[in-house]
């Protein structure tokens, strides 16, 4: 089962980056660990459709790689490199309590994973474990980081273990459906983006626990 | 040509005509024009869906239906008002020399789009496309709350999209296990997507994924909705966006993201049974008018209140829904219509006290505002009452239908702290509405003077708003009420 090693590799390989997005505070770096968390997704989309026959799934790859592993790491970066600032400060929870919780987090992802119904592949049970554990962690990343393109990060990160259920246990997206959700990603991304460039216009920091005037 | 499809091309040319040519004049005609058309063709296509055919377009991507009917006209409504009222708006703030080219063209292009996505919203039957609406919402939104550039604008901006965007990931999510539930058996195509080919499909359905699917979609929209506890962008989205697209988000995308949850609340009930998704909306409507009631008590700010006071009334709505049953179902449409006639008043007159006094805080508006601004303060006084549902006023008896099926229910508790939170709500509400109207004036030697007020186009809508919330109280017209029912029979069970 040659293909379904390849699928349970690439589906580790996604929360290897995640986790290491959790260890990590270079800004670069992090941006680069989600390009390659885009890129395993696009390898699982792109095995899945060439090992099942289901050529719609290379577009839903394509998308994934161009988009994903390479222009939104891309105006991030060029973003940070406009402002200048290129480490995360201390998160609220130092990095080795966070990885102990994503390591609870994972356990809980896999338990809940084992309710769904035993597909006709073998790796389904992995895909939608890793999946539900990377929403997990992206959440937790989302709380306890305080730079603005880490909240970025967290939330793309969530988008991709939605997108990793949806090729690894749905028999594929519609096509429209498909392009009209990567054209509200890729929208949102440049919303975000540009909006971080008006708070440390304003603030001169991307610090997000400034923005606390609002109460009540 | 589609009538469908001609309306939800209307405001879109609108928008882009309005975003990107033309002189400030011909703007303001474009949008006003555009919008104006736009709730023409709302009201047609629902009187086609009264006529007995069904609006489609798209392989019923897109599909009338009456709750959408009811939610698409209301919508309309809600546009055009907010249209003319936006023109008036932004002449006050070209007077004050407040505006930039860039803003113009922001505000002329994102008002039409913003109704775009929230009728988009309303007419899809395509789960794809319902999410894909959503979240154009968002995104034509998010600039309109940043309008004004200011640090707070900017904070409310940001938690709104990032909020907004988490709460649309798990909707996405959602969605996806939907699909993953339905096992082939939703056939091919795009119009495997469709909610009728769910409901058709809801007993060959996995239970456990669709349990997951239905959890994920209603906290995703729910949040959207601005359900407790996922309601925290709303108080700060509505103090900052200016009050016509202050006004679209209390209504329009209220209606739209309430709608969004009853698709899948339907889905759910025909497959696993009323109670799942039914007492998880009872669950989070009982939390959102709780929670609404100690910040309404302690508000200092006029426009926040509104947004609590939205809270509230989309509480209502979901307990309505949650209760379930035939008559509480209708209330709680009645109370969807009663609250998007009566919301843009409350809106309308706030905008205009705190336009005249530069901020919508309550001790900058300062007490006793009747003497300054007699008719935006009269405004406010009669909305607040409609709003708070005080009779002889529609909100009044849509809250009784509500509380009434409740109490004839198994739900007697609960309906109990419902009516008790309602109580300390409306005593709340007209305190603070009081005080702020009724008050003392404000000392004399204070040398803050607001500018005077004018009738202008906006005075004007606020004031046409007024009437048509008022007269709805006593008459109905029977097309209005026929769209409620074809909704509450599409709630209530059956397609």
């Amino acid at each position: 089962m040659a293909t379904s090693d390849l699928l349970i590799l690439c589906a580790a390989g996604m929360l290897v980056s995640a986790f290491l997005m959790v260890g990590q505070r270079a800004l670069f770096t992090t941006i680069r660990l989600y390009g390659v968390q885009s890129l395993f997704l696009g390898v699982v989309a792109a095995v899945i459709a060439l090992s099942e026959d289901r050529h719609e799934l290379l577009v839903t790859a394509v998308i994934t790689v161009a988009l994903k592993a390479v222009l939104i790491p891309w105006y991030l970066m060029r973003i940070i490199d406009r402002i200048g600032i290129h480490r995360e400060i201390e998160p609220f929870l130092n990095v080795p309590a966070s990885l102990m919780v994503c390591l609870g987090l994972t356990v809980v992802g896999y338990r809940v994973s084992t309710g769904f119904p035993q597909g006709g592949r073998a790796a389904s049970h992995h895909l939608i474990g890793v999946a539900l554990s990377m929403l997990l962690i992206g959440m937790f990343l989302m709380v306890t980081r305080k730079k603005a393109i880490t909240q970025i990060l967290a939330l793309l990160t969530v988008e991709n273990a939605v997108f990793l259920v949806a090729v690894g246990v749905t028999p594929g997206m519609p096509l429209v459906v498909e392009l009209g959700i990567a054209f509200d990603v890729i929208v949102a991304v440049l919303l975000l983006g540009i909006l971080v460039q008006r708070i440390v216009d304003r603030f001169e920091s991307m610090d997000i626990s400034r923005l606390s005037k609002l109460k009540g | 040509m589609n009538l469908l499809i001609l309306t939800l091309a209307v405001p879109l040319i609108a928008a882009a005509l309005g975003g990107f040519v033309g002189s400030r004049r011909f703007k303001e005609i474009v949008m006003v024009g555009g919008l104006a058309l736009t709730f023409i063709l709302c009201l047609l296509t629902a009187f086609e869906f009264l006529g007995g055919t069904v609006p489609s377009a798209f392989e019923e991507a897109l599909r009338v239906d009456g709750l959408s009917a009811l939610v698409l006209v209301l919508c309309g409504f809600v546009g055009v008002l907010s249209g003319v009222y936006g023109v008036g708006y932004l002449r006050r703030n070209e007077a004050r020399k407040l505006v930039t080219p860039r803003m113009r063209s922001e505000f002329f292009g994102l008002i039409p789009a913003y109704v775009f996505a929230m009728l988009l919203v309303s007419v899809s039957n395509n789960l794809g496309v319902l999410w894909i609406a959503v979240e154009l919402t968002t995104l034509a939104s998010v600039f309109l709350i940043t309008f004004h550039d200011k640090d707070t604008s900017l904070e409310a901006g940001w938690k709104f999209l990032v909020l907004g965007s988490l709460g649309l990931a798990f909707a996405l999510l959602g969605t996806v296990l939907l699909y993953a539930s339905g096992r082939g058996f939703l056939g091919e195509g795009m119009a495997r997507l469709n909610w009728t080919r769910f409901i058709e499909a809801a007993p060959s359905l996995h239970p456990f994924t669709l349990r997951l699917g239905v959890m994920f979609a209603l906290i995703g929209y729910g949040t959207k909705a601005g359900l407790a506890p996922m309601h925290t962008w709303k108080p700060d989205a509505y103090r900052e966006a200016p009050s016509p697209a202050g006004v679209l988000m209390a209504v329009g995308m209220l209606n739209g993201a309430l709608y969004c949850v009853l698709r899948i609340h339907l889905i759910s009930k025909a497959a696993l049974g009323p109670a799942f998704s039914g007492d998880l909306l009872l669950g989070l409507g009982l939390l959102s008018v709780l929670i609404a009631t100690p910040f309404i008590l302690v508000q200092w700010n006029l426009k926040r209140l509104l947004a609590y006071s939205s809270i509230e009334h989309v509480g209502i709505m979901a307990v309505g829904f949650g209760l379930g049953t035939e008559a509480a179902v209708f209330g709680a449409l009645l109370h969807m219509t009663y609250h998007s006639l009566a919301k843009p008043v409350t809106f309308f007159s706030a905008g205009t006290l705190a336009q005249l006094h530069s901020s919508s805080n309550f001790d900058r508006i300062g007490n006793g505002t009747f003497t300054r601004a007699p008719v935006a303060s009269g405004l406010l006084v009669l909305g607040s009452l409609i709003v708070m549902g005080s009779p002889p006023f529609g909100i009044f008896f849509s809250e009784m239908t509500i509380l009434r099926a409740g109490f004839s229910g198994p739900h007697v508790a609960v309906t109990a702290v419902f009516l008790a939170a309602l109580v300390v709500l409306f005593c709340g509400f007209a305190y603070q509405i009081g005080r702020l109207v009724l008050g003392p004036p404000r000392d004399p030697s204070d040398r803050r003077v607001p500018a005077p007020e004018r009738l202008d186009i906006s005075t004007s809508t606020a004031i046409v708003a007024a009437m048509v919330a008022v007269v709805s109280a006593f008459y109905l017209p029977a097309w209005l009420l026929a769209l409620i029912h074809a909704a509450s029979a599409v709630v209530g069970g059956g397609v």
